[in-house]
């Protein structure tokens, strides 16, 4: 408890220097409250948003788009990563096309799912495991070819005589940190993704609530939405380190 | 275990020649050291007995069977240790009896003892990274020894470690040896090391690595490292080596002209 605390205290800082900013820059430039509205504002305007429950129904929207395409990236990359580090001549034909549509931003992809699947869900859960793939593929292969040799050596002479067992109890266990690693990073580039994916067709979700905030000119909406996206991530942030530390041999 | 020897006939390496025709035989529960310069084969022998390589030519036989891949009859310690990180000290050493399945109750009292005789029975549930280098290695001892293999294979153990870690690794490994008589080579860059532990050391030549000379030692245990005889041991092992460096040297000089 402390300890989270104790990491908790640079971002209250970090918030407080925010806060302190945005007022100067009211005091100075004195914006439209259209424009930029004073923290109180915002503040009112999250409580309202809180106290109807539209907030919550928004941050429910995305997170379960995010979980849903995280999941099935995770499922499609985990097994994918494995054979590509373990096997070479899968990673030789299937590298060349991971490092073509890698640098692809997930955000390049919307037009596409926009046209191939419409407005409705699937098309933002499909921008979002584009997002959450390649990051949790990357760290899987670089996690199981970074397994020392000698750990597979002493796996095989005491007994994991077969492919399997020798999976089981030596190469999965040995990779595991960075897979782990490379889901927690997922996440938090999925979570970028979805909000970008709601900013352009969407009725629900925090991305929805920014650009409905935009057009109807309510900074202060906009704001909530904002901060509210950065306050969830970084709560994932800290929720997957903490799982990381509980259930990983080797993690920072 | 009905072993009462292995015959070693082989040749490794794709192109290169790591070691050339070679035969040995050991006998059951001996404990025999391959000394020699870096690159005379004899780790490629090693990995070879392991089953970790195959033989280009000759055949591996222990107990009179070919060699076919690892297997949990034979035990090896690595140099780097190679524990398991994300299992605890009593989980490495009960690996390979689960992997025997040996029942939960029956492994964990058998990990016990053995760490027990390398002295580690109160780190049985820490951590691998909380332990120094000798006591990795006395895990990984235990480990080996835990599963009851015919012969233990060694691959320069105490090489990372200090001399005194060292010693006193020496001696616990010849107690636990000498509680558990299995078939021990063990390959070390360390003559001393050699004389102190084996019953026969087996000096190598350079590339391609070949047996220069089997010296048997005939000194009871514990050996006195300052006694004459051990010294005229060492003495005689040295002067193989040297001789077989010289030559090494001899070659590599005419090549460069």
């Amino acid at each position: 408890m402390v300890r989270l605390l104790s990491r908790l205290v640079p971002f209250a800082i970090a918030a407080i220097a925010i806060v302190a900013a945005w007022w100067t820059v009211i005091l100075v430039f004195k914006p439209h409250v259209s424009l930029l509205p004073p923290p109180a504002h915002v503040a009112t305007e999250f409580w309202d948003l809180l106290a109807s429950g539209a907030l919550l129904t928004h941050i429910g929207a995305s997170l379960g788009r995010v979980c849903s395409a995280w999941i099935l990236a995770a499922m499609v990359a985990i097994p994918l990563g494995i054979a590509m580090g373990r096997i070479p001549i899968v990673e030789r034909m299937l590298d060349p096309l991971v490092e073509l549509i890698r640098p692809i931003s997930p955000l390049a992809w919307i037009p596409l799912a926009i046209l191939w699947f419409g407005i409705g869900e699937s098309g933002k859960v499909f921008v979002v495991f584009i997002g959450a793939f390649f990051p949790s593929l990357v760290a899987t292969i670089a996690g199981v070819k970074r397994i020392d040799p000698v750990l597979i050596q002493a796996g095989q002479v005491l007994g994991c005589n077969d492919k399997s067992s020798l999976f089981r109890k030596v190469v999965l266990p040995a990779a595991l940190p960075s897979i782990i690693t490379g889901l927690r990073i997922s996440f938090g580039t999925g979570w970028a993704a979805i909000i970008a994916a709601e900013l352009v067709a969407a009725r629900s979700g925090l991305g929805y609530l920014i650009s409905n905030g935009m057009e109807i000119l309510r900074a202060d909406r906009v704001l909530v939405g904002m901060i509210v996206i950065g306050v969830l991530g970084v709560c994932f942030d800290l929720f997957f380190r903490f799982v990381q530390r509980k259930i990983s041999w080797g993690a920072a | 275990m009905e072993a009462v020897g292995k015959v070693f006939t082989t040749a490794a390496g794709e192109r290169v020649e790591a070691l050339t025709p070679t035969s040995l035989d050991i006998d059951a529960g001996e404990f025999v050291s391959l000394v020699g310069p870096s690159g005379c084969g004899k780790s490629t022998l090693l990995n070879i007995l392991a089953g970790l390589l195959e033989a280009s030519t000759g055949v591996a036989k222990i107990g009179g069977r070919p060699i076919h891949g690892p297997d949990i009859d034979r035990g090896m310690v690595f140099q780097s240790y190679a524990l398991f990180p994300w299992l605890n000290v009593i989980g490495n050493v009960e690996f390979g009896l689960e992997r025997k399945r040996v029942p939960k109750r029956e492994r964990r009292d058998i990990a016990l003892a053995f760490l027990a005789s390398v002295g580690l029975k109160d780190f049985a549930y820490k951590q691998v990274n909380e332990l120094s280098g000798g006591m990795k290695q006395r895990v990984a001892i235990a480990r080996a020894f835990a599963t009851n293999p015919s012969t233990i294979l060694m691959d320069e153990p105490f090489g990372a470690l200090d001399a005194l870690t060292r010693r006193s690794l020496q001696k616990q490994l010849l107690q636990i040896w000498q509680q558990n008589r299995k078939t021990v080579v063990f390959v070390t860059h360390s003559v001393s090391e050699a004389v102190v532990l084996s019953d026969r050391v087996v000096v190598m030549t350079a590339r391609p690595g070949a047996i220069k000379s089997i010296i048997p030692i005939d000194l009871p245990h514990p050996r006195e490292t300052i006694s004459d005889t051990f010294r005229n041991y060492e003495r005689q092992i040295y002067a193989d080596l040297e001789s077989e460096l010289a030559k090494s040297f001899a070659l590599e000089g005419h090549a460069e002209q």
